[in-house]
């Protein structure tokens, strides 16, 4: 078996794949996307919407090419007359029932029924018969099920039944009359079911909470990291007038494949939040940077610092607040809220993570302390910094006991009663930066919304203030701030921003090989 | 859930039914190729297959609800509501037709009190539906009544096979 390959002819491209291959995953490979609707690369092959009915050369019936492996020496056509006539009658076939409903559909402008209707579907319908009509359906959890939409595709039943592992759905009834039907007295609640809406191809699964707020092409999208919890799921920020309105899974197969759970998708409110730190603050009036930066200079000066880092920060500034701490000689602590666990049991190593935090990973690899008491030790002789942690379960007294309060934060924590200093961040994001998972994978965010006022990317006010220190951090941009990580950081080292691209990539050491 | 199921369920297969179903799985390579005589041990003690009794079923043959489900709703032969004791099915394909199964069926509608096709009656003891083709065309019209035929019925022998029913 030592040459398994098998080379083939699709579309007149030359293509070599490893036996076993299907023909839509080799044609994927020259890019050439075959149009289909009920295969997945993630999920089981069904074989049921024959969108995928291509012609092989010598085959006398055309050929699914998501259930037919390749062949030695097969000539495959993709846009072949017969093949064309073939899956627009497929699609004359989905549209019987379908209602057409675009112009008021979630789906819309992001539908493949839509696509491939436009790309090589009928322009007209020969159907003047009624319609059938059923009611939605709350299929409970975020989603929402419009019947008449769907085209059967089953790749929501195959996710809960094989993917997630909780088969709750089933294709009821049969024929004109079928639909996608739930399990008595079941729903879908489970941790991950509502992947379901990103898997459908159509609108007939809908996010509830997505319904009627914005049309797909309104929005605009950029890559980040889910910040919910320590596995860093890929993520596509999706923004409408500079409101995120939801989160979406962006693939990588080595973090979270195709999916992400429905508490981090649901945990994107807190970023539109109104009551954000805009402006910087110095002894309770409003300043400029310059002199924010002077004035906490000069209360570090001489004190010990007692840093509390959010367990969500960058690499970068956890980072600078290592050097912080080690030019003022004070200890960082950081707390991490903790959750279940839930995984998703048909993807490999794909869990919510128990650390509902994006970054302790990088914390425990700084040596911060982890704590559920994150002002231990503090006395009047500490200045308290703040970074970011919004100081659960701290008492106002507590907080008190500092000889002096700098907040630098994108929200006052409320056990703040007075802060000698405030300096505004911005948040996740309105910054770029990089996260390492509970893996060892660092991975880079983008920048999605403009920060408010005045506020700053975290890495530039900490640089600042490093700066305002006497140390030398000219941090102007993410990339450089990064950078200076990795020089500075045995775990990061010979890590760009052009090698981390947009999938990440594992820190090499010690760190990577104790949590593997 | 369903409205007619106030008491709590019984289930179907215990003791003697339950030796049954054990017997017929030796029959079977997998316990999932058991599922449609499962179900049929389930409608022949019900007459009918709740959402309960899929649940059952399930249980029984490693199975889950919703594929219990899936199947059952696939076959028109499975009940998924109560229907009457006596299931009256009236075919009502071409031939029969042509020989006047039309006025059968309004004849048994008639006589059995039941309003409409799918509709058990009040009493609860009929229900009667048309069916495709019962392959007895040399017989039109024939009508099953739950599992036995009945062959070239008029609409004038309806109120006597009636009443020849228990």
């Amino acid at each position: 078996m030592a040459d398994n390959t098998v080379n083939l002819t699709i579309e007149g491209r030359a293509v070599s794949v490893p036996a076993g291959t299907s023909i839509l995953e080799a044609a994927k490979t020259v890019g050439v996307l075959i149009p289909h609707y009920c295969y997945h690369s993630g999920l089981p092959v069904a074989g049921v919407c024959r969108m995928c009915l291509v012609e092989v050369e010598k085959s006398p019936k055309l050929a699914p090419a998501c259930a037919t492996t390749v062949g030695e020496g097969q000539v495959v056509h993709v846009y072949s007359a017969k093949a064309l006539e073939a899956r627009k009658g497929v699609l004359e076939f989905l549209l019987i029932n379908h209602p057409l409903d675009c112009p008021i559909c979630d789906q819309s402008g992001e539908c493949e029924l839509q696509d491939y209707t436009f790309q090589e579907g009928r322009a007209d319908s020969r159907y003047r018969e009624p319609k059938r009509f059923n009611p939605m359906e709350d299929f409970g959890g975020d989603v929402l099920y419009v019947q008449n939409r769907c085209i059967l595709c089953t790749r929501c039943v195959r996710f809960m039944d094989d993917v997630h592992h909780a088969p709750v759905l089933n294709v009821t009834e049969r024929g004109d009359r079928a639909f996608i039907g739930k399990a008595p007295d079941a729903d879908l609640t489970q941790p991950w079911a509502a992947n379901v809406v990103d898997l459908c191809p159509v609108g007939a699964l809908v996010s509830k909470d997505f319904l009627n707020k914005a049309r797909a092409w309104e929005l605009d999208r950029t890559a980040s990291v889910c910040t919910g919890c320590s596995q860093g799921c890929n993520i596509t920020v999706e923004m409408r007038d500079n409101v995120v309105v939801r989160f979406k899974p962006r693939a990588n197969e080595h973090v979270n494949h195709f999916y992400m759970c429905d508490e981090g998708r649901a945990n994107y409110r807190w970023l539109n939040r109104p009551d954000r730190l805009e402006v910087p603050m110095a002894d309770g009036r409003p300043v400029d940077w310059e002199v924010a930066l002077a004035a906490t200079a000069a209360l570090l000066k001489g004190k010990k610092a007692h840093i509390v880092a959010n367990a969500s920060l960058s690499n970068e500034a956890m980072h600078l607040i290592k050097r912080i701490a080690g030019k003022t000689g004070g200890a960082v602590t950081y707390a991490v809220n903790t959750g279940i666990e839930a995984a998703l049991p048909g993807a490999t190593d794909l869990a919510v993570r128990a650390d509902r935090a994006a970054n302790a990973t990088a914390a425990e690899l700084f040596g911060f302390t982890r704590t559920s008491d994150v002002l231990s030790g503090l006395s009047a002789q500490h200045v308290l910094i703040i970074v970011d942690d919004a100081l659960d379960g701290i008492s106002a007294d507590a907080v008190a006991k500092a000889g002096a309060v700098i907040v630098i934060a994108t929200a006052m924590p409320t056990a703040v009663a007075r802060a000698n200093v405030v300096l505004p961040i911005a948040n996740v994001v309105e910054e770029e930066g990089t996260l390492t998972n509970l893996r060892g994978r660092v991975q880079r965010f983008l920048q999605s919304k403009q920060a408010p006022g005045l506020a700053r990317p975290s890495w530039f006010v900490l640089a600042d203030l490093l700066q305002s220190l006497g140390e030398v951090a000219p941090h102007l941009t993410a990339r450089a701030a990064f950078d200076a990580l990795a020089k500075a950081e045995p775990a990061f080292a010979g890590m760009n921003y052009d090698t981390l691209a947009l999938s990440g990539q594992t820190v090499p050491g010690a760190l990577a090989g104790a949590r593997a | 859930m369903s409205a007619h199921t106030h008491a709590p369920y019984e289930p179907v297969f215990v003791g003697a039914r339950k030796a049954e179903l054990t017997q017929l799985l030796t029959r079977y390579p997998t316990k999932m190729a058991a599922l449609l005589p499962a179900l049929w041990m389930v409608q022949e003690d019900r007459r009918w297959i709740s959402e309960e009794a899929m649940t059952e079923v399930a249980a029984q043959l490693d199975l889950t609800a919703a594929y219990v489900k899936g199947v059952v709703s696939f076959y028109t032969m499975y009940h998924q509501h109560p229907v009457g004791n006596h299931f009256i099915q009236v075919c009502t394909t071409s031939p029969c037709l042509c020989a006047g199964a039309d006025k059968v069926v309004d004849a048994f509608l008639e006589h059995t009190g039941c309003k409409e096709l799918g509709v058990t009656s009040a009493d609860g003891r009929y229900t009667v539906i048309e069916v495709e083709c019962l392959g007895a065309c040399g017989f039109a019209t024939p009508v099953q009544v739950n599992l036995d035929y009945i062959e070239n019925v008029t609409a004038d022998k309806v109120p006597q096979i009636l009443a020849g029913l228990k």
